[in-house]
């Protein structure tokens, strides 16, 4: 039976069959989303585009191709091939053209519609399959993607390009393992002219490709190798992107630099740009983010998003042993986004596919492959587990005082949280809730007596607690993944970032200090530990004072001595997301880097001076001696120091109760667990309050799991 | 290792000063509205240093900081509520830190998982829960809901703490007198706690600290202005300075500086020892 379970045409034949499935289920998902999303910005230009060409192929007059491109920023490719898709329709009023600032249009003529979203469909159902042959699993993922769906089953420029990019890269992964690779490199490069042709956004993963290229060639030191066979490469790309794209033909300087020149100038000054507001990072709150999933005529039952995305960065590690092209590609897209002014929720379609190829890696080796794992080593383990020395006899009178105490002012307060979180108890139940209607509630609940219920109408009004099973948790992540809000992704940016600063500076100082006879050693040192012992409010407190925007002390002098003094360029900080963020991490920096800075003190002290004095005695400069001998040893002794900031960071809470007072953007969870009121408008603080703090306790589990596998390699904490 | 050479020294120091400059820029800021007899309000004008020195601030503060509240009573409150919390914590705890140090026991694992996830919870998780829970007990007003709310706050922090105390010390000191006859009992409280007892006091002092410099949390607790902290007095004039109020921003420097101060002496002098017990007894030594 087994033999007959692992032969190689079974497995075939499941592989298939998956695919067959992942496509089946792409398609449904996004023939749905094409058929009852609500039309969004931008899809009247481009169904109205769809209408011209399809008045010239009507016509049957090719040559007309060459006069047309409406919205000439985007190249015209796949604009066409709307106009074919809604050829055989009823001609009816060009739709009328309107500012990019207009609101989206709900009156666009159908069938015409539905037909160009259906195209866009096929072509994403197609990009799902491919990446389905890769990886059924990944093709999942993709094909389940809220994101991916969305734009690509609406009047967008991202199907096709997202298909011509993925045979792209497909075409030059062939070619490093093919015999002929110039046969596969030319096939490459005719679907990357095909790709600039629908939406210049996409070449980016070329770069990826170059980058993959670059560093196999210098690997084998052929670089003039690399030089030799990228230009051809590159001549043919933009021969194919001219023959695909008929509008430059009659004057392919100007209207090429015409369109590509709109795309700076919208970048810097459009309107709805400026006003977005986005920061730098936007492109990972979308990855987070199911766009608006509940408002969308009910196409998406479940936000995905943050999920996969989730297992995407941590697969990514196993993706780059598997295929590293997928992460470079990865790579360069976020960075480009990063850098790129315009931060359009679409843009991030160009990170679909590795996204999903990264996500199943992270799927196999977080939950597949452990349980597998526990499958196979289930008999194993049994018989190999000695029987424990148990002193519970002797433990238990030590165990039971503590253990009632902890019990009853930690955990039964945590528990009850949990409990919390299923009701609906808010300001108007709070006199029930405290005479006895929370118990009520959650006992009924969970036993099952009480059904699940929410009054639809006046929900969070009413005057008794109910039990309203876990619905707020769903709607809770995803108000806290909302790009107005954008906490969640803060949050982790925010941990990293300013643990990274403090580390730094910590360390730098710890070296520094460590010098052999460097003067005024012990003054310094009680300096610096000075903003660790200052209490975290008053400290925020202390910073406010400086950058608060009307009457902080900077505010002042730049009122006094105009904007040109130094650090003036922080004036305003509070109307842009990326200086605010930078402000949040100078205070956070002042606060923390002391730690860090002791921590690494301790930590040099337990190197041995003759480690030292043998590199110098191999003649490694202090440069090299920093990074072959101090940092190796360093670093495991400073791994649970850095743990213990991070967490602190992620849960910094009056760094934002003080610079905010009132109401945030950009805050941490812990800040939102005792500010929830925003997130309501019917109230009902405490249930969203404990749905939030739920969520945080459960990113903090995975930080203690991290915090107990790093410090046993440091040999810090273990459980032995 | 060499010796520094004159230049080295030189670009040392400054790098030294350069951060001070940073450590030091926001006390500074601080104190000079602290010190500035003129401020009616907000501060209006950009000075380095005080327009008219005077430490009216300071005694206004150190008389009646909060309404009608003696600084006496604030400093009182906050000594009982940040004490008590700390050696509830420490006393209620001490026996589970010394079982897990000491024993082994089914669940014991899963028991410091738990132990390790709650020192690690911002104080905030617990604020929802404890807050309808002291309600239903009808005690959430008073000085002992405050204790009890800090005493949570602090307590896995101190059993961890505590625990690793106990396991530094060496098994072979108990087991000596244990030979000598002595029950588990006798040789926990003539041995093993004297020697864990300066860790365990400075994860009692962490503790201490967190209760001492707790408000915002704090308020919710509170109602009536006699058991309002220290530290609360400070998050009332802020909070007055978001309505409009008038208080001299001189009361909230000084009052800032005068919470301050004991601590940073503290960190000054136990180092090492706080710093220990920050990383969960894992920085090394």
């Amino acid at each position: 039976m087994n033999q007959f379970l692992s032969s190689p045409f079974l497995r075939r034949a499941g592989y298939l069959l998956a695919v067959l499935l992942v496509i089946l289920l792409g398609w449904n998902l996004r023939l749905n989303a094409a058929t009852y999303l609500p039309v969004d910005y931008d899809e009247d230009d481009y169904l109205r585009a769809a209408q011209e060409y399809a008045a010239v192929i009507r016509s049957g007059d090719m040559s007309g191709l060459m006069d047309y491109n409406y919205r000439t920023e985007h190249p015209p490719l796949l604009k066409i091939l709307y106009g074919w898709a809604i050829a055989g329709d009823p001609e009816v009023r060009l739709i009328p053209d309107r500012p990019t600032t207009a609101q989206p249009d709900a009156t666009l003529p159908r069938p015409h519609l539905i037909h160009a979203r259906t195209l866009g469909a096929v072509i994403g159902t197609l990009v799902v399959g491919i990446v389905a042959l890769i990886n059924p699993l990944a093709g999942f993922a993709l094909s389940i993607h809220t994101f991916n769906i969305k734009y690509v089953s609406q009047v967008m420029l991202e199907s096709l390009p997202s298909l011509t990019s993925l045979l792209m890269v497909l075409a030059y992964l062939r070619s490093k393992k093919s015999p002929r690779p110039a046969a596969w490199l030319a096939i490459s490069a005719v679907f990357l002219g095909l790709t600039a042709a629908s939406k210049y956004l996409y070449c980016v993963i070329g770069i990826a490709i170059l980058v993959d290229w670059f560093l196999e060639n210098r690997k084998t030191g052929k670089l003039l190798n690399w030089l030799t066979s990228v230009l051809p490469w590159g001549l043919l790309s933009i021969a194919i992107f001219f023959a695909a794209n008929p509008y430059l033909w009659p004057d392919p300087i100007n209207r090429l630099s015409e369109s590509v020149f709109y795309h700076a100038g919208y970048a810097s000054g459009a309107e709805e740009v400026q006003r977005a507001g986005y920061p730098f990072y936007q492109s990972l709150v979308h990855m987070f983010f199911s766009p608006y999933w509940w408002w969308q005529n009910g196409v998406f039952a479940f936000p995905y998003d943050p999920f996969l995305a989730i297992f995407a960065i941590l697969g990514l590690k196993g993706l780059w042993k598997k295929e590293r092209l997928y992460v470079l590609w990865m790579i360069v897209a976020l960075a480009f986004l990063f850098v790129w002014p315009t931060k359009w929720a679409q843009y991030n379609i160009i990170l679909s596919v590795p996204l999903a190829l990264s996500t199943a890696e992270g799927f196999m080796a977080l939950i597949v492959n452990p349980l597998k794992a526990w499958w196979v080593n289930r008999k194993d383990k049994a018989v190999l587990a000695a029987p424990q020395k148990n002193d519970l006899r002797r433990a238990w009178p030590w165990l039971v005082p503590g253990l009632i105490a902890f019990i009853i002012l930690t955990l039964f307060p945590l528990t009850f949280q949990f409990g919390v979180s299923l009701t609906d108890f808010s300001a108007a139940s709070i006199r029930d809730g405290l005479q006895g209607g929370l118990w009520r509630a959650i006992s009924g609940g969970l036993s099952g007596q009480a059904p699940a219920s929410i009054p639809t109408e006046f929900p969070y009004r009413a005057s008794e607690v109910n039990y309203i099973g876990p619905i707020n948790f769903i709607p809770a992540l995803g108000y806290l993944t909302l790009p107005e809000r954008d906490v969640l992704v803060f949050n982790v940016i925010w941990m990293v970032s300013s643990v990274l600063m403090q580390s730094a500076l910590g360390l730098g100082l710890a070296l520094l200090l460590r010098q052999r006879g460097v003067r005024l050693r012990k003054f310094w040192q009680a300096l610096f530990i000075v903003p660790w012992a200052i209490p975290e409010m008053i400290g925020a407190l202390m910073w406010w004072n400086i950058f608060q925007p009307n009457w902080g002390w900077l505010a002042l002098a730049a009122q006094q001595f105009g904007e040109n003094i130094p650090f003036g360029f922080f004036v305003g900080w509070e109307r842009s997301t990326d200086l605010r963020m930078l402000i949040f991490l100078i205070p956070g920096l002042w606060y923390g880097f002391p730690f860090m800075l002791m921590a690494a003190s301790a930590g040099l002290k337990m190197i041995p001076d003759e480690v030292y004095d043998a590199a110098a005695i191999d003649g490694a400069n202090q440069w090299q001696t920093f990074l072959r001998v101090t940092w190796p040893l360093l670093l495991p002794l400073l791994l649970p120091a850095i743990i213990v900031r991070g967490i602190f960071a992620f849960n910094q809470f009056y760094l934002f109760q003080a610079f905010y007072a009132l109401e945030a953007t950009l805050s941490t969870l812990s800040y939102n667990v005792f500010n929830s009121g925003g997130f309501h408008p019917y109230g009902g603080q405490f249930a969203i309050s404990s749905v939030i703090n739920v969520l945080n306790i459960l990113i903090l589990i995975g930080f203690v799991i991290l915090f107990n596998r790093w410090s046993k390699a440091g040999q810090g904490v273990t459980y032995a | 290792m060499r010796k520094l050479s004159l230049p080295a020294q030189l670009i040392s120091q400054a790098l030294f000063a350069l951060a001070g400059l940073f450590v030091l820029l926001p006390v500074w800021g601080m104190a000079r509205l602290a010190f500035d007899g003129s401020l009616r309000g907000r501060p209006t004008e950009f000075r380095w240093l005080p327009k008219e020195f005077s430490l009216e601030a300071f005694l206004k503060v150190l008389d009646r900081p909060y309404q009608s509240v003696d600084f006496e009573i604030l400093l009182r409150n906050s000594m009982t509520v940040s004490i008590s919390a700390a050696l509830l914590a420490i006393v209620l705890g001490v026996s589970l830190a010394y079982a897990f140090a000491r024993f082994r026991f089914p669940g014991r694992n899963a028991g410091l998982f738990l132990l390790l996830l709650t020192a690690i919870l911002p104080p905030v998780a617990f604020m929802a829960p404890l807050y309808i829970l002291l309600s239903i007990l009808k005690i959430r007003t008073t000085l002992m809901a405050l204790v009890i709310v800090y005493a949570a706050f602090g307590m896995p922090f101190c059993i961890w703490n505590m625990r690793s105390a106990f396991q530094a010390i060496p098994k072979e000191v108990e087991e000596a007198a244990f030979l000598d006859g002595a029950s588990d009992l006798r040789t926990f409280f003539a041995v093993t706690l004297p020697l864990a007892l300066p860790s365990i006091a400075v994860a009692g002092l962490v503790a201490f600290l967190t209760g001492y410099s707790e408000f915002a949390l704090g308020w919710l607790f509170v109602e009536k202005a006699d058991t309002v902290t220290l530290a609360m007095a400070i998050y009332a004039i802020v909070q007055n300075q978001y309505q409009g109020g008038a208080q001299p921003w001189s009361y909230l420097g000084s009052l800032a500086l005068i919470i301050a101060a004991p601590v940073v002496a503290v960190f000054i002098v136990l180092q090492r020892a706080l710093l220990d017990r920050m990383t969960f007894g894992s920085a090394g030594d």
